[in-house]
């Protein structure tokens, strides 16, 4: 089962996404509501995916997924904002890919999965 | 008056002449030369009084004239004559040690020389009136010829105590009293600035004339009497100097720059000159290039700058000096200028006077600046504080609102996944297109808190939010901008005067393409979008009036280039420090 850490600040966001992955098949393994929290839990909960909002209280989800660019999970992140109104950092960031919060699906986590192997 | 002065300065002075040829028995180019110092003292005096009537010297002058020839009549063998010029003549030295301490106001404040002169003042009076109470005309008196003399004010005869007293009065007054002169008279060239040294020539004179009738005296008094030829030469040098003195007294009022500036010509300068040329005028009337004026803000309740900022007034010293203007006993400007100056207060208080208008103007001006400052500052404190503002709504929009619709619409999206094949088609449909609806408004809110306040303009700087502008345009929009982050008022400006250029050139251009470009120039940032479209845009209408005012709130202008078929070029500079 892929496991999966949830790193947001908004609570109802996290509450619904960790159902709706649970009812798909995934092992939500922790929530983190900033970066420096979801940090030590990836640390320590080693999960397979990591679904990273790209604004946080303490900072730019782009930055946390730079600091777990090696041997760290692999990152999904999230917005509610369009791909475009995050420019260009987002095409730059090492993350496995972007997906806009309202079309979350568990399929396209799937799907940015199978395109990685 | 002074024609009466003059007859009267001319009768003393051939009375003068009459008695020391004919009762002292002196030769006549002696008693010439003396009636002579005294003419000199009145031609000048006179010369002084009518060129410049505001100062002191020149009555001073006169009457120290009038004195110094008047003092020969006590040589008179009238009785009457005799006591009445022998008790005051001596009065005119007095004078002449007066009229030198005052050099060059007319007014002598220092405390030491009022004192001096107080003491000078009362030995002249004192020890004349003593002598002729205790002479009985059985002697010689001191300077005089043999023949004795009759006091009309003689109350005790006694010859010993009469000698000893004009003893004591040569030694006080001539000896003790002209050192002291000598001493304070130095002492005032020492303390003058070096440009009123130069003018200080008749002070030394002066102080010789002291000197050599110190020596004469004292020679006279103690020693044996030395030879004709010494009193002779002693005279002569005298008699010289004292001629000298008021003419180089007179010399030096002229050549004073009262006398040179014209403060006629200064009012109509002052009249034509702009406020922050005042300054220049006024030193130039002033003849003091380092002149500072410091304009009084009675509602800051300081003093400031031609450009408003508040200055210190200096202390005073050797070199600087304060002079303040008032206005109706208010505060209205201080001159900061040469110690000098303090020395020539009529000029000083001439160019004060012709001044004032235009200080009033400068005082007007620097407050409606500093009004206008204040008003420019709360303009962009206004559209700050605006900004500010539309950066929170976004921010509640997009933590509130829209997370909550996107929650929505994800439980609801994985809810129809999770009940798909046990749930009716019909009810499948209408949650198909709730779930439809439900994106729709959370892009509509994301468009609206977009046009709010674009959020990668913040995170990612002016260059992204211009690109991701271009890129959601209906035309092919080029960007070319920056990499340079700005503040973020500034940004925001130059933003919204894109956004709001190709929301025009898409609704009316008729354009195929357009281009933006933001740069720095000279200390601004210029943002320049142009399209190929029909032209004949306007400032005056629509979105962009609404955006000259956000661009001025920043000191920068708006302005549109735009012919009818040639396309549309609007320009926003905005400045920017460093």
């Amino acid at each position: 089962m892929v496991t999966v850490v949830i790193v947001d600040d908004h609570p109802g966001f996290r509450d619904t996404a960790r159902r709706m992955l649970e009812r798909d098949g995934f092992a939500v393994v922790g929530e983190a509501a900033d970066g420096a929290s979801g940090l030590t839990l990836a640390r320590e909960l080693d999960p397979d995916v990591i679904l990273l909002d790209v604004a946080l209280p303490d900072g730019s989800g782009f930055d946390v997924a730079e600091r777990l660019r090696v041997e760290g999970p692999d990152v999904v992140l999230v917005s509610t904002r369009e791909r475009a109104d995050l420019g260009p950092r987002l095409d730059s960031a090492p993350a496995l890919g972007f997906i806009q919060k309202d079309d979350l699906t568990s399929d396209a986590i799937r799907s940015l999965l199978q395109q990685k192997r | 008056v002074r024609a009466a002065i003059v007859l009267a300065g001319l009768a003393v002075g051939v009375l003068a002449y009459r008695v020391q040829e004919h009762d002292l028995g002196t030769t006549h180019a002696r008693a010439f030369a003396t009636v002579a110092v005294g003419w000199a003292f009145l031609v000048a005096g006179l010369v002084a009084w009518s060129r410049r009537p505001g100062n002191r010297m020149g009555p001073l002058m006169v009457a120290t004239a009038l004195a110094l020839l008047a003092r020969q009549l006590r040589y008179s063998h009238d009785q009457v004559a005799f006591t009445t010029f022998f008790a005051l003549g001596e009065l005119g030295y007095a004078l002449v040690a007066h009229v030198t301490l005052a050099y060059p106001t007319g007014v002598v404040r220092d405390r030491a020389e009022r004192w001096f002169l107080g003491v000078a003042y009362t030995v002249a009076l004192a020890f004349p009136l003593a002598i002729l109470a205790f002479y009985d005309g059985t002697e010689r008196l001191r300077y005089f010829d043999p023949r004795p003399r009759d006091s009309a004010l003689l109350l005790h005869s006694d010859a010993p105590l009469a000698r000893t007293l004009q003893d004591v009065y040569a030694v006080t007054a001539y000896g003790v009293l002209s050192a002291t002169f000598i001493v304070l008279v130095v002492r005032k060239w020492l303390r003058a600035t070096p440009r009123a040294r130069r003018m200080m020539a008749p002070l030394l004179l002066a102080a010789a004339v002291a000197a050599l009738r110190a020596v004469f005296d004292s020679v006279l008094t103690f020693a044996t009497p030395p030879p004709v030829f010494v009193y002779d030469k002693l005279f002569w040098w005298q008699t010289a100097a004292l001629i000298a003195l008021p003419l180089a007294l007179l010399a030096g009022l002229l050549k004073s720059r009262l006398a040179q500036a014209s403060i006629g010509d200064l009012v109509v300068r002052l009249e034509r000159a702009p406020p922050d040329r005042i300054r220049e005028e006024l030193a130039a009337a002033l003849g003091d290039p380092s002149l500072e004026i410091a304009l009084w803000l009675p509602e800051r309740r300081e003093f400031v700058d031609e450009r408003g900022r508040a200055v210190a007034l200096p202390y005073e010293d050797s070199s600087r000096a304060v002079t303040k203007l008032e206005h109706e006993g208010e505060p209205l400007a201080a001159l900061v200028h040469d110690a000098e100056l303090v020395e020539e207060p009529e000029l000083l208080s001439a160019a004060a006077a012709a001044a004032r208008l235009a200080l009033e103007n400068a005082r007007l001006h620097v407050e409606l600046r500093a009004q206008l400052e204040k008003v420019k500052e709360s303009r962009a404190r206004i559209v700050a504080a605006a900004d500010e503002e539309r950066r929170r709504i976004e921010r509640d929009l997009h933590d509130g609102l829209q997370q909550q619709l996107v929650a929505l619409g994800i439980e609801l999206a994985s809810e129809r996944r999770r009940l798909s094949n046990r749930i009716d088609p019909d009810v499948d449909h209408v949650l198909e297109d709730a779930a439809a609806g439900i994106k729709r408004a959370v892009g509509d809110l994301r468009e609206l808190a977009r046009g709010i306040h674009p959020v990668l303009l913040s995170e990612g700087g002016l260059a992204a939010a211009l690109e991701a502008l271009a890129a959601r345009a209906p035309v092919s929009v080029s960007v070319d901008a920056t990499a340079e982050r700005f503040p973020p008022a500034v940004e925001a400006a130059a933003y919204f005067v894109a956004c709001e250029a190709l929301t025009n050139v898409a609704k009316h251009a008729s354009a195929t393409e357009a281009t933006i470009r933001a740069h720095r120039r000279n200390g601004a940032l210029v943002v320049e979008i142009a399209d190929d479209g029909v032209g004949g845009a306007r400032l005056d209408g629509g979105g962009l009036s609404g955006l000259v005012d956000r661009v001025e709130a920043h000191g920068g202008r708006l302005r549109v280039e735009s012919r009818d078929g040639n396309g549309t070029r609007v320009i926003g500079e905005i400045p920017c420090a460093s």
